[in-house]
């Protein structure tokens, strides 16, 4: 519904492995990290102590994301049971698939 | 917008107005995280001034998404459905019963597997109509003796089979038949077309040629080929001409027995699923040319698979006898 320049547009971040929330925290509501550019469009995450280099890909088949309204009550037997509604268009993410590499602060002096 | 459709028992599809996709799960190792906020550095170099921290939210992740593949639209259980409950005529009892065997087109909307288009389009190309809000297909034999109805007047009448006029048709045959089947059986074997200001049809030759082959084929297994051409050019409409390439996807000659025979085959009883289609056709013939496997395979193609691919994926090529012939890839038991 709604012609395709009303629809938003999201961005998906692609990561590797699974993220976990800090010891004693839950997943919503917890900060997952810092999203930067560097000057040459590259995205860099910063979760916890690591840092990650992605890409920006754009995708060949782009997503669109569904959200289910709630079902009728009673479903009519010739009508449809039940309505997604496009919510936005996904064309772009960002892809992070090289290793996080640990953040050193402290580098011990040479003795 | 777009419709989800399937029982139970099927597999989704996804419909637009015109078009029909499988649906499949994918997985992915990976997380995916969507963020509506987000800006892609095309975005923000646009706008410098914006570049402070921008707070965003992920909406959500997932492992998995649903990935959409054209398909060929699902539509033999179209011709199923309509088979419950074929029209025989306004003389017939039955049909003054209510059955549930009947169906609307919101009902077939609900129940067939394919986009809105596609599914009236194939209702056009079945010859199927509409009784009292109610799509119906004709039972053979009275869809039969509506077209003797008609080509019996053409001949009576001396008409050209280019030009068979609508009004005289209906004039002459409205006592014997309703005059929605007499129209609909010139709109299923003509083309309809208005010349000064009178509607005429053009008939299709072909067309009722088959009709006329299938109307002999269907009573025996087999028939002598030589034999058969004899009866058949005999019993289509003066004018007519018999031509064996009328047949196809509807009867198949044996040349490899003596005599010739031909016999049924129509290639809407065949099962619809790619393997299955082909393990059917192996089994009724160990060996095929492809002049004569094409047309029970023609039906199958998409843009992507033409009958070559098909041929190339569900079966194994060799010379018979100086001939490329086709034959099952596995065991047919």
């Amino acid at each position: 519904s709604g012609g395709a320049g009303a629809l938003a547009r999201w961005v998906l971040v692609e990561l590797q492995g699974e993220v976990e929330p800090r010891q004693g925290g839950e997943l919503p509501g917890s900060l997952l990290g810092d999203l930067h550019y560097t000057c040459e469009g590259i995205p860099v995450l910063i979760v916890g102590h690591h840092i990650l280099y992605g890409k920006v890909v754009q995708l060949e088949k782009p997503f669109a994301v569904l959200v289910k309204q709630g079902g009728a009550p009673q479903p009519s037997p010739g009508g449809p049971q039940g309505h997604y509604t496009v919510t936005a268009l996904i064309k772009t993410k960002l892809l992070f698939k090289t290793r996080p590499k640990p953040i050193i602060t402290h580098v011990p002096k040479k003795v | 917008s777009l419709v989800i459709r399937g029982e139970k028992d099927e597999q989704a599809v996804l419909c637009s107005k015109d078009k029909t996709y499988d649906m499949k799960i994918a997985d992915t190792s990976n997380m995916l995280l969507f963020i509506p906020g987000c800006k892609t550095p095309e975005q923000l170099n646009e706008d410098p001034k914006s570049c402070n921290i921008i707070h965003s939210q992920i909406a959500g992740f997932s492992n998995n998404y649903w990935e959409l593949r054209r398909c060929r639209p699902k539509l033999k259980k179209l011709r199923k459905l309509l088979m419950e409950d074929p029209y025989e005529g306004p003389d017939r009892c039955k049909d003054q019963t209510l059955t549930f065997s009947r169906y609307t087109t919101e009902d077939l909307l609900s129940l067939i597997q394919a986009s809105e288009e596609e599914i009236l389009h194939q209702l056009q190309v079945i010859d199927a109509c509409k009784i009292e809000g109610y799509w119906r297909i004709l039972e053979f034999d009275y869809e039969m003796k509506l077209l003797n109805h008609v080509t019996q007047l053409i001949d009576s009448e001396s008409w050209s089979l280019s030009k068979v006029p609508l009004r005289t048709c209906l004039e002459e045959l409205g006592s014997l038949e309703p005059r929605e089947m007499i129209e609909h059986i010139l709109l299923s074997y003509g083309r309809r077309y208005v010349d000064d200001g009178e509607v005429y049809f053009e008939m299709h030759e072909d067309k009722i040629c088959r009709a006329v082959a299938q109307m002999l084929l269907q009573n025996a297994v087999k028939f002598n080929l030589s034999e058969f051409q004899e009866v058949w050019q005999q019993s289509v409409p003066e004018g007519m001409t018999t031509r064996l390439d009328q047949l196809e996807g509807l009867a198949l000659v044996d040349k490899s027995s003596r005599p010739e025979t031909i016999s049924l085959l129509k290639v809407e009883d065949l099962p619809e699923d790619n393997q299955e289609r082909f393990n059917s056709l192996f089994s009724i013939r160990e060996k095929w040319t492809e002049v004569d496997i094409t047309p029970y395979i023609r039906d199958l193609c998409t843009e992507k698979q033409t009958v070559g691919a098909l041929l190339t994926k569900y079966a194994r090529c060799s010379m018979l006898n100086g001939v490329k012939v086709y034959n099952s890839r596995r065991p047919i038991s």
